[in-house]
């Protein structure tokens, strides 16, 4: 198993990770959430960041999906690296090839489900129409048909992550970037959530990083990164 | 993101917290509100002022019997037609020949006037009659003769009048050399007045015999030209003097009232200018608070929106797509502000005036508040620039928020 995915890294890696150091500057103290971490992930892999609050783990997701910038060292995203891009071009990749799913869910108060599935696509100035219904396949692919004029204030939570889902996947991005998806669900809704990302990942091809400290998780996994004070303890294929 | 969506998506800001959205809105309704109410009113009243003084001979003075309170023209204010004692106090032949005798003067018109009944084919109507002295009448007065003639020297049975009263007052218009029947009797038409009056003037001999209740030699008002206009005060001084004397009254009890109506009118006509910007600038600071309370929440809003900031950038938001969403939000306030202040403005300028009206600068008041494009245009503009103006700054700390930082906002 860990040869065949050896020899497909040459080719099929999506993102790359090399000496990426982020460092906090807390007052007159330095202080370095990531240690010069290198990482592949390929396309279609489903991988899981585990490790300790505290371990960085958030703040390589946050590097991972466009929202900040390493320190030093280079991130590569479909061989283009990104460390060093404008704000406006970091908006585009994320709009276009990355879809978030977070652990508060992170849906907009003030828009209806269906609205919230069609933001993204807002974004990228996809027609009214086209949108709507990519939306609203997506709101029933996740089994909230009857729910799309309802306020994100009105679903359990089972459900908003469900929205967060489907919002997510709204404009097809190639990666689904998780941050402890899980993590505010029971473990009902939660096993739910894991499947709907592994069928994802099995049918569709996507490639999935799911931040967390579930070990419940792993199973789903074919790849755990281990994290642990801003480095890399050790990555596992199972 | 489409300009369209970034509305859609401000709307909903404005929506969403209706309360505060209101609030501000409120704020900027009255700035504007006031401005609008403001201008418009006096804008009517100068618009009313200028269209009197225009038509005012600045050599004309008119000599009303009674005292008025003031200098003002007659109407203005309140006049006591009986003084100290109950008897009528009336200008006569006595008055005249006072006047006459005064070289300052070079013209002088007794008037009488009166409200008829006048028959034309069938229609009859109430019109105020005029009887003027014929002789000095066309000198004297200010209006200007559209069709036929000014009353001359010899005429008896005929009367010039109004724009309004020949053209569609009867059924069919009134044309020159038509006979009219007022009161009775019949005169003949010789000019029509370039007016949209229906005022009807005769000479002053067959106006006693038409209107019963006025007496031979007793005038309602005399208007006199001077001889030099530059000398106007000293004309009213000596006017004054040579009046008492005949009257034998003196500056205590003076019972009539000498009025140059185009200077009143001028002095009338800076006060409201004065007026109108002093009070233009309080209505100023009214927007300008309006604008610092939109800065506000505009304020609070990015803060209060900085986790869904966050969340948008997230989903591909662009800095130029938040900055967006934001600067129309304060533009939707202004605008919506703006837009109900120029109606409540509007209304105001015509309730205002009523209430004013009683007495004081804006007496004779009647036209009500004018709104003119120019000023709704250029308040709406204001309304809305100081609206997007103040919404600038927040929005553009909006845009700069990075993503991360916004996303970890609680």
């Amino acid at each position: 198993m860990n040869n065949r995915k050896a020899s497909n890294e040459e080719n099929n890696v999506l993102i790359h990770l090399e000496n990426v150091w982020k460092i906090y500057q807390m007052g007159e103290v330095e202080f370095a959430a990531l240690r010069g971490v290198d990482l592949q992930i390929n396309k279609g892999d489903f991988v899981a960041v585990l490790g300790p609050s505290g371990s960085g783990k958030s703040t390589m997701m946050n590097l991972i999906g466009c929202l900040d910038l390493p320190s030093r060292g280079s991130i590569c995203l479909d061989a283009r690296d990104i460390s060093r891009l404008g704000e406006s071009d970091l908006a585009q990749i994320r709009g276009r090839k990355i879809g978030f799913i977070f652990q508060q869910f992170n849906l907009i108060p003030t828009l209806s489900v269906l609205e919230n599935v069609m933001l993204p696509m807002e974004f990228q100035e996809v027609d009214n129409g086209v949108a709507r219904q990519r939306a609203l396949e997506l709101l029933e692919m996740v089994g909230l048909k009857d729910r799309v004029y309802h306020m994100p204030s009105q679903l359990s939570g089972g459900q908003r992550q469900r929205v967060a889902i489907a919002r997510s996947l709204a404009v097809d991005p190639d990666i689904i970037l998780a941050d402890e998806p899980t993590g505010n669900l029971d473990s009902k809704t939660g096993r739910y959530i894991l499947d709907f990302l592994n069928e994802l990942h099995t049918n569709e091809g996507k490639t999935i990083i799911v931040v967390t400290h579930d070990l419940d998780l792993i199973k789903y996994a074919e790849k755990v990164v281990y994290i642990k004070d801003g480095e890399i303890e050790k990555v596992e294929y199972t | 993101m489409k300009l369209s969506k970034a509305f859609k998506h401000a709307l909903n800001m404005v929506m969403h917290s209706k309360l505060r959205s209101w609030l501000t809105i409120i704020g900027v309704v009255i700035g504007v509100a006031s401005v609008i109410a403001i201008m418009s009113i006096g804008e009517g009243m100068e618009q009313d002022i200028t269209s009197r003084l225009s038509g005012m001979g600045g050599d004309i003075l008119t000599i009303t019997p009674g005292l008025s309170r003031g200098r003002g023209p007659p109407g203005m204010y309140h006049i006591d037609s009986a003084t100290a004692t109950e008897e009528e106090v009336v200008l006569d032949r006595t008055d005249l020949q006072a006047l006459k005798s005064i070289l300052d003067i070079s013209l002088i018109n007794t008037e009488i006037k009166g409200s008829v009944e006048a028959y034309y084919l069938g229609k009859s109507g109430s019109v105020t009659l005029t009887g003027v002295d014929q002789k000095v009448w066309a000198q004297i007065t200010t209006s200007e003769i559209r069709e036929g003639r000014m009353l001359g020297s010899a005429d008896q049975n005929v009367i010039v009048i109004g724009g309004r009263l020949a053209d569609d007052y009867f059924d069919s218009p009134l044309g020159i050399n038509k006979m009219i029947t007022i009161e009775g009797s019949s005169f003949r038409v010789v000019g029509i007045l370039d007016d949209q009056s229906t005022n009807i003037y005769m000479p002053i001999q067959m106006a006693y015999q038409v209107l019963d209740d006025k007496e031979n030699d007793v005038y309602d008002s005399i208007t006199v030209k001077i001889k030099n206009e530059d000398e106007l005060d000293y004309a009213i001084e000596t006017i004054e003097q040579k009046l008492m004397m005949a009257r034998h009254v003196t500056e205590k009890d003076k019972d009539f009232t000498i009025s140059s109506s185009k200077q009143v009118e001028e002095t009338r006509s800076e006060m409201v200018s004065s007026m109108t910007t002093f009070l233009t600038a309080i209505a100023a600071v009214a927007l300008l608070v309006g604008a610092v309370g939109t800065a506000n929440t505009m304020f609070t809003s990015v803060l209060e929106k900085t986790k869904e900031i966050g969340i948008m950038k997230a989903l591909g938001a662009r800095n130029r797509d938040i900055l967006a969403i934001f600067l129309l939000n304060a533009f939707l306030i202004g605008l919506i502000g703006g837009i109900i202040g120029i109606i409540l403005g509007y209304l105001l300028s015509g309730v205002l005036p009523a209430l004013m009206g009683g007495g004081g600068i804006t007496g004779r008041f009647a036209s009500g508040g004018v709104v003119t494009i120019e000023s709704v245009l250029l308040s709406l503009l204001v309304a809305v620039g100081i609206g997007t103006l103040s919404g600038a700054i927040p929005a553009y700390q909006a845009s700069k928020l990075k993503p991360v930082d916004a996303l970890r906002y609680e």
